[in-house]
């Protein structure tokens, strides 16, 4: 029986898995956790490396998000695209980019993308692919640009251009067709651009803006909603209701602006 | 029959002009038997902090005793009351803790945040049931009726909605999404939060 | 296959279940009593798996009697109940549950006002004016949905009841023969003859 504690330990806590098993075995299914169909992308370019990311969020077929963030910080200078389990992606880039810090005060040097993609691919391989999270980190470093692939299992690519999630077929074609060496960074930014937007409107998983990263060794730039090609236009028609057309049959109103009267007794104090 | 739809019920949360409304039905059942029409879905952890738990019922009064021991001692340590950005961390870090036996609740959270001006500016978020944050600046739903809700909010939200708008907007969006939903309804209750008040309306809904 | 009943009324709840003992297609026992008296003021209807019934109310019923026995006042129905629920859902959570829906009947001394709580095994809990468990339940809800007054004499919380009874017995294939009907009120528990 599971005993009140102040003290909680650190990591995942498994008090739930037996409930949680013996009411499969009653067959009853357990949910599925929201699992993000996306498009994210990397490329190398002269300078550094541009990232790039759709901002859709999907609850299976519904739409849980138009515009959510999918390029999480880790370092100034390091980034990471997560596609996959939402919430394993989030929690898991917060972590690194937590340890990255620490690393970075103990050793007083600003961090590798080598010793992120290390960690981050060592904490998948631990959960032995349970934690749902494939990644895209790129950033520059002392040694220079690197750009990296982690897949949920915990093995990883180091490659010029890459792409992730279920439009990652799309944006691929925009790759191989797209990408050269040494491009400058307003080529790369269209390519990564280019490269998204095929996963945004070819890929059911995909959608909304393109949210873009450039890093060079120098300067860091979050290019939120780079571009918006799916911008709601304004409602031909207001669809407000007349006040009054709910019926309720209780109303409750709690004032949160305390009132005080003072109330003066008694003579004023002789200060003379 | 997934262990969401097991007890029923919905949450939706709204933005409006310097306000927030949070709704849900009423309505506890054991499948498709009704027990209650007086379940209620959403507590609040501060005065302008609400926080909507729409699940397993079960988990709803086991995680609302857990948020409100965590946020006691988050009172207490910090001594001063949460805001509602960090207390949404703590939903996400309470529900990703038990990632590999989660909680069968989705909770929806609309508060007032403090801003540096002294000054309420609007807040809403949704999680799902491992935790992954969805902060919106329109609307955020779960629960039972959620697909139905995205539709309907879709189509009745706009912005800057004044308090009383806001609450006939919300109200509306609710009671017409779960009437088309057998696991929701049974009466519905909206708060609508003010920078100075907090208005609490049980609305009358069919009980079908 | 047990059925349990319970109503509140003006300051009262009567709490009702059958009394047979079945194993498989077989009825061992019809005087067995379902329902726990756990204080002067605190009835506990229990139906839900042979065995861990009678474990569980067992045990539930010497936790409270070992509160009263260590604090000057009891535990009120409202904290009894929080107290039942924390225990099943901890239950769920360990290798071998207690597999125990619950129908929880007090009356509270402090405020004067009766308290009735529906409970299942996965430690769900509300507050209801009328409850049922098993198979009964599908035919007295709606029953009770027409007749519950909340504001009810005793003879009228009775007559609803024998209304349930009459329903269940006419219409449920495997309705039971007897049912035990206890009474709590500010004069604390009774049993009553229907």
């Amino acid at each position: 029986m599971a005993a009140a504690s102040v003290y909680t330990p650190a990591g995942f806590d498994f008090s739930n898995e037996v409930r949680n098993s013996f009411l499969t075995e009653r067959g009853i299914p357990l949910p599925k956790a929201t699992s993000t169909g996306t498009t994210i992308v990397g490329c190398l370019f002269k300078d550094g490396i541009v990232l790039g990311a759709d901002t859709r969020a999907t609850e299976g077929p519904i739409v849980a998000d138009k515009n959510c963030e999918k390029i999480h910080y880790i370092s100034e200078s390091i980034r990471c695209c997560g596609a996959g389990t939402a919430a394993d992606t989030e929690f898991t880039t917060a972590l690194i980019s937590s340890n990255i810090e620490l690393h970075a005060l103990t050793t007083g040097r600003k961090p590798r993308v080598v010793t992120a993609m290390t960690m981050l691919k060592q904490m998948l391989f631990q959960y032995q692919g349970q934690i749902g999270a494939a990644l895209v980190l790129g950033g520059v470093d002392a040694t220079g640009p690197h750009l990296f692939t982690i897949h949920p299992h915990g093995s990883t690519d180091k490659l010029p251009y890459v792409t992730m999630g279920s439009g990652s077929l799309a944006a691929m074609a925009v790759f191989e067709n797209g990408w050269r060496p040494n491009m400058e960074r307003a080529e790369a930014l269209e390519l990564v651009t280019a490269a998204v937007s095929a996963g945004i409107f070819n890929d059911l998983g995909s959608g909304s803006n393109v949210d873009a990263c450039v890093i060079t060794a120098t300067h860091t730039e979050m290019l939120r909603n780079f571009v918006k090609p799916n911008e709601r236009v304004q409602k031909e028609r207001s669809y407000t209701f007349r006040r009054g057309t709910t019926k309720f049959k209780k109303e409750d109103i709690r004032s949160l602006v305390v009132s005080e009267d003072v109330i003066h007794t008694g003579e004023a104090m002789d200060t003379s | 029959m997934s262990i969401m739809q097991y007890n029923g019920g919905s949450v939706i949360a709204m933005v409006g002009k310097d306000c927030v409304a949070i709704a849900s039905d009423l309505r506890l059942g054991s499948q498709a038997m009704g027990i209650s029409s007086h379940f209620e879905k959403i507590f609040p952890m501060t005065d302008r902090v609400y926080v909507g738990l729409p699940g397993l019922a079960t988990d709803v009064t086991t995680l609302h005793h857990q948020f409100r021991y965590r946020l006691n001692m988050y009172t207490i340590k910090e001594e001063r009351e949460i805001e509602p950005e960090t207390f949404a961390h703590l939903v996400s870090s309470t529900l990703y803790e038990k990632r590999f036996g989660p909680y069968f609740i989705e909770p929806v959270i609309a508060g007032l945040q403090k801003t540096a001006s002294g000054d309420f500016k609007p807040y809403i978020a949704a999680t799902d049931l491992i935790g992954c944050l969805n902060f919106a600046k329109d609307f955020v739903v779960a629960g039972t009726a959620s697909d139905k809700l995205f539709g309907v909010a879709e189509g009745l939200w706009e912005p800057d909605l004044e308090p009383e708008d806001l609450f006939e907007t919300i109200a509306q969006t609710l009671l017409n999404a779960v009437d088309r939903d057998a696991y929701s309804g049974w009466g519905a209750v909206v708060y609508v939060l003010t920078k100075d008040k907090v208005i609490k309306r049980e609305l009358k809904g069919r009980m079908d | 296959m047990d059925v349990s009943f319970a109503i509140t009324g003006k300051g009262y709840v009567i709490v009702a279940a059958d009394t047979t003992a079945a194993r498989s297609i077989v009825k061992m026992k019809t005087d067995e009593d379902k329902i726990k008296v756990l204080s002067p003021h605190l009835l506990m209807a229990y139906s839900g798996e042979p065995g861990d019934t009678v474990q569980f109310a067992e045990f539930v019923e010497r936790n409270i009697r070992l509160y009263h026995i260590r604090n000057p006042h009891g535990l009120r129905p409202q904290s009894a109940a929080s107290w039942i629920r924390r225990t099943l859902a901890d239950s769920l959570r360990s290798r071998r549950p207690y597999s125990v829906n619950l129908l929880l009947g007090g009356y509270d001394t402090s405020e004067h006002a009766p308290h009735l709580y529906w409970m299942d095994y996965l430690g769900t809990m509300v507050e209801v004016p009328f409850a049922a468990h098993g198979y009964g339940a599908y035919f007295a809800l709606g029953l009770l949905d027409r007749y519950h007054d909340p504001e009810g004499s005793l003879e009228d919380g009775l007559a609803t009841l024998r209304r349930c009874i009459d329903e269940v017995a006419k219409r449920l294939v495997v309705a039971p023969g007897q049912y035990k009907v206890k009474v709590v009120d500010k004069d604390g528990v009774r049993e009553i003859a229907l």
